[in-house]
C-alpha cells in the first residue's frame, strides 16, 4: 500500500519536531537556573536560619523569574502542536 | 478547547468564551463567601474564618510595607490581597472535576497584568510627576530610550504569559497522563501537585512581581 506523502504531512511532520525541539532545548536554560538558584538559597539559609522565610520567598520569585523563557517554549510547542 | 459563544454586532464579531466567564463567576462568589464568612462574627478573639482572613492579612501586610513603605504599603495591601486571594482561587479549582481554571483562558491573566501595568505606571506618574517618570525612560542614555519602552510592554507578556503557561501546562500533563494510565493511579496526586503547589506557588508570584513592578516605579 503507498502512502502519499503531500507537503500538509511535511509541515504537520516539521511542526511537530519543531515542538519537541523547542521544549528540550528550551528547557535546559531554566532548569539550569533554578537548580542554581536553589543551590544559593541553601547556602544562604545554612548561613543565616533565621532569615529562611526572606529567603524562600526571594528564592521562589527568582526561580519563576527564570522559569519564564521556558514557558514561552512551551507556549511555542503548544502552538506549534495544536495551531500549525 | 474552549466554548466560545459568537454574537454579531454590526458587522463585528464578539466571542464570548462562556466557560471562563462562568468560572470567574464562581470564584468571584467563592471569594464574597470567604469575606462574608470571615466578618460574619467578627470578635475580638478572632473564630474560624477570621483566624485564616487576618491570618493572610498580617502574613501580607509585612510584605507589602517592606515593599512599598508605610504610606503605600496601606493603600495598596488590599489590591495585592484580592489579588492573591482571587488568583489562589482560580487555580485551586481546577482540582474539582468538572470545573475549569478561570486561568486557563490567556485572557484573564493577560487582563490582570494589563491592570497591574496600569497601575504601575499611574503611580509612578502620580509619585514622581509626569515630567520625572518621562525622564526615567532616558536614564542612562538617550538612545536606551527604545529599549526601556520595550522592557516595560514585555514585563506584561512574561508576566501574564508565565501563569498562563503553567496552569496550562500542568492541565494537559494530567490529561495526557490520565489518557496513559487509564485514568487509575497518578491523577490525584499530579491534580493536588499541579492544583494546589503550583497553582500556589504561581499566584504568589503573579502578585508578588504585580508589587515589584509597583515598588520599582516608586522609587
Amino acid at each position: 500500500m503507498a502512502v502519499e506523502i503531500g507537503g500538509t504531512e511535511i509541515v504537520r511532520a516539521a511542526a511537530l519536531l519543531g515542538a519537541g525541539f523547542a521544549m528540550g532545548v528550551g528547557s535546559i536554560g531554566p532548569a539550569l537556573a533554578e537548580g542554581f538558584i536553589g543551590v544559593k538559597a541553601v547556602e544562604a539559609i545554612g548561613k543565616n536560619p533565621g532569615e529562611a522565610g526572606l529567603l524562600t520567598r526571594t528564592m521562589l520569585v527568582g526561580q519563576a523569574v527564570s522559569e519564564s523563557t521556558g514557558i514561552y517554549s512551551l507556549v511555542v510547542a503548544l502552538q506549534l502542536i495544536f495551531v500549525a | 478547547m474552549i466554548q466560545q459563544l459568537v454574537f454579531m454586532v454590526g458587522g463585528t464579531k464578539l466571542k464570548f468564551n462562556v466557560v471562563t466567564i462562568i468560572m470567574t463567576w464562581v470564584v468571584m462568589a467563592v471569594c464574597l463567601l470567604f469575606a462574608w464568612a470571615a466578618t460574619k462574627e467578627a470578635a475580638e478573639v478572632p473564630r474560624s474564618w477570621q483566624t485564616l482572613a487576618e491570618a493572610l492579612y498580617s502574613a501580607f501586610k509585612g510584605i507589602v510595607r517592606e515593599a512599598l513603605g508605610e504610606v503605600y504599603g496601606e493603600r495598596y495591601l488590599p489590591l495585592i490581597l484580592a489579588l492573591f486571594i482571587f488568583l489562589c482561587l482560580c487555580n485551586w479549582i481546577g482540582v474539582i472535576p468538572f470545573l475549569h481554571e478561570p486561568t486557563k483562558d490567556l485572557n484573564t491573566p493577560l487582563c490582570l497584568g494589563i491592570l497591574g501595568f496600569f497601575i504601575a505606571h499611574g503611580t509612578a506618574i502620580k509619585v514622581k510627576g509626569l515630567g520625572r517618570y518621562i525622564k526615567g525612560y532616558f536614564e542612562p542614555m538617550w538612545f536606551i530610550m527604545p529599549l526601556n519602552l520595550v522592557g516595560e510592554l514585555a514585563k506584561v507578556v512574561s508576566i501574564s504569559f508565565r501563569l498562563f503557561g503553567n496552569i496550562v501546562g500542568g492541565s494537559i500533563i494530567i490529561i495526557i497522563v490520565n489518557h496513559l494510565v487509564y485514568s487509575l493511579f497518578f491523577p490525584p496526586f499530579l491534580n493536588l501537585f499541579f492544583g494546589l503547589f503550583v497553582g500556589t506557588v504561581q499566584a504568589f508570584v503573579f502578585t508578588m512581581l504585580t508589587l515589584v513592578y509597583i515598588s520599582v516605579q516608586i522609587r
